[in-house]
């Protein structure tokens, strides 16, 4: 067989069902040996789309997401998926279309230098110069993704290795028995159970590596062996169900004031599969200042990279979250957490009759069916997601956190929808954000898919305006958006439903109208441009000098 | 703090660029480098002389990270501060 018809052969080989892409000339015999495969390809509208509907199919699923992208501006199209991917740590494959080895580097006709191009966006990348290296590189790509950090991984195939003969030897199925047993750091264990026995205010601080590490069922056990508050991160919201009455929610720039005060308080942070990013400390010589720290990670460049910790573990969180179980004393820690969470809690009773975005989407997260997958874009209106609506799993809640790439969502839930069809797949956009890849509109009209499409619309890139006004004098530059299309008929050239709102009385009528739309929906939800996110730590500042509301 | 990075790589043409982007980006300074290949040419070995102030873990965790890199040793070098100062200049 051909070169090409080994790619997707292998891909058939390893399971896959679904990969996204868009064709062009140098990836051409590939999607030739993809025509009437067992593997279903969807077609995009943008390879960024592409790319971002892979991973929300991965992020939504637990599996590897793949995409395919032809040479030059195909290849260059998947650049910033691929690094949002690096930076949620993403299991991504991603297979681009080369020229020929005869003319690479001459500049031949959309030609680019991949390989050097996906040095500072992937976690490795291959290029195949010899057919028969394609299948091992294929394998090792899959393989790579998934495995200790995932992340994403790129393979270049130039034409002439696509069009080369070869011979395919499947792989036999690997023996499950055979992973190598890891061995438990005893000593690490044992000082973590000591400082977590001592400590007077412990708290846990979850991020991302506890899902990704299927671990959030240890989790939770930990918690409840291990009674102590805990916080999450924007990529953990959903690891610890809203019924633990000491889940004090996300910590951060934008965090709850319960998690917040209650982190810089503690005596102990035990980290769980999170990074300290800057987002979550604001300034790190501020953080948790009293805390001795416990980190647990897969990745070793993690562990003591920002903050020290006295007890650091490399390994898996399915194997050392029930080895490190013992019993807290810290009744009092958890009153006092429980008292801040009251006092602090969110308020709703938004004067006039206007839309407040916390409401509506407090009001959503309520009507949404059980097990709804939410797909945000990145701006204020992400940061009312993640504080008003409840996840029962981080795999309901995609957000693109460490890269915060707009137009993230509506291709996001593509292929979230995909990989869940059984469930109720919604996306929460900005009006800003949604521009971005709404050309995806005609994905969801080619496939039918039901995605519920939600736009919160200010008119304005509002999280940079809300900057503006509280850090640059008001200044508001380049953020007005108050020429935007009208979305309701912007979705109505695509086949697509929808209605407009802009008084809160309309809000739950127009819920249950979109619920029950069998197909894709747009509402198109205005809301008033002063609206801005609190609390919010500003630039440089520790956690507990938060801004909020009140206090403007 | 100045150190010396060895460091035994696969045959790969990109992987003396994944070595450089990596030191780069992660905030340290080449002061020197060599390379050759190994005797069965099955491989690479290359020496980075590494300039910084900050902890050098900071950069062999990442390194060590690469799909390419098969062996990495690290130990203080003998690289004089004013050799280092005049390499920055």
């Amino acid at each position: 067989m051909k070169g090409a018809e080994l790619v997707i052969k292998l891909l058939e080989q390893k399971g896959v069902e679904h990969i996204f892409g868009y064709p062009g000339g140098a990836i051409m015999p590939i999607y030739d040996a993809l025509y009437q495969s067992k593997v279903k390809h969807y077609l995009c509208r943008h390879e960024q789309g592409g790319a971002f509907s892979a991973i929300g199919y991965a992020r939504s699923s637990g599996k590897v997401g793949v995409c395919m992208a032809t040479s030059g501006p195909g290849a260059t199209n998947l650049i910033t998926s691929l690094a949002d991917a690096l930076l949620d740590s993403v299991p991504l494959v991603a297979i681009t279309g080369q020229v020929s080895q005869a003319v690479m580097g001459t500049d031949a006709f959309q030609e680019v230098d991949v390989l050097g191009l996906s040095l500072a966006v992937t976690k490795h990348s291959f290029m195949v110069t010899d057919v028969t290296e394609l299948e091992h590189t294929l394998n090792e790509a899959f393989e790579l993704a998934m495995s200790g950090r995932p992340g994403p991984v790129l393979v270049d195939i130039p034409k002439d290795i696509q069009l080369a003969e070869v011979q395919f030897k499947p792989r036999l199925v690997e023996d499950a028995a055979s992973a190598q047993q890891e061995f438990l750091p005893t000593a690490a264990l044992e000082q973590a159970r000591l400082l977590i026995q001592n400590a007077k205010r412990p708290i846990a601080y979850i991020g991302g590596g506890v899902h990704m590490a299927d671990a959030v069922a240890q989790l939770q056990d930990f918690l409840a062996q291990s009674p102590m508050p805990s916080v999450t991160t924007l990529k953990a919201m959903g690891t610890v169900p809203p019924s633990n009455a000491y889940y004090l929610g996300m910590l951060g720039m934008h965090g709850t004031q319960a998690a917040n005060h209650a982190v810089q308080q503690c005596d102990l942070l035990i980290c769980l599969g999170a990074r300290f990013d800057d987002r979550v400390t604001g300034k790190l010589a501020a953080f948790a200042p009293d805390a001795k720290v416990i980190h647990i990670d897969i990745d070793p460049a993690e562990l003591h990279k920002l903050r020290r910790a006295e007890c650091a573990m490399l390994g898996d969180l399915r194997e050392l979250l029930p080895a490190m179980s013992v019993p807290t004393h810290c009744e009092d820690w958890l009153k006092h957490c429980l008292a801040m969470k009251q006092q602090h809690g969110w308020r709703y009773d938004h004067p006039g009759e206007r839309i407040f975005a916390p409401l509506m989407l407090k009001q959503l997260s309520e009507r949404m069916p059980d097990n709804a997958v939410v797909c945000c874009d990145v701006g204020q209106h992400q940061m009312w997601v993640a504080q008003h609506m409840s996840f029962s799993h981080p795999r309901n809640h995609l957000s693109s956190g460490g890269l915060g790439t707009m137009g993230f969502g509506l291709p996001a839930a593509i292929g979230a929808q995909l990989a869940r069809p059984k469930d109720t797949v919604v996306t929460v956009s900005g009006d800003g954000s949604f521009m971005m890849n709404v050309q995806e509109l005609g994905t969801i009209k080619r496939f039918r898919l039901p995605v519920k499409i939600v736009i919160v619309d200010n008119q304005r890139l509002g999280m940079v305006k809300q900057w503006q006004e509280l850090f640059f004098n008001e200044r508001y530059s380049e953020t007005d958006l108050s020429d935007n299309p009208d979305f309701v008929s912007l979705a109505a050239a695509f086949a697509i439903p929808g209605h407009s709102i802009s008084r809160k009385d309309e809000v739950l009528p127009a819920l249950e109208a979109m619920f029950t739309w069998p197909g894709p929906y747009l509402l198109h939800v205005r809301i008033d441009e002063t609206d801005n996110v609190w609390p919010l730590v500003p630039p440089g500042s520790a956690n507990q000098d938060m801004l909020t509301e009140k206090a403007q | 703090m100045n150190h010396v990075l060895t460091i035994q790589t696969k045959n790969q043409p990109v992987v003396l660029e994944r070595l450089l982007q990596v030191t780069r980006y992660r905030g340290f300074e080449v002061a020197g480098m060599e390379m050759k290949p190994m005797a069965d040419f099955s491989g690479l070995l290359v020496t980075l002389s590494i300039v910084s102030d900050k902890p050098i873990s900071l950069l062999t965790n990442q390194l060590n990270k690469l799909y390419d890199i098969e062996y990495l040793d690290c130990v203080e070098s003998e690289l004089t501060q004013a050799e280092a100062g005049s390499m920055r200049a």
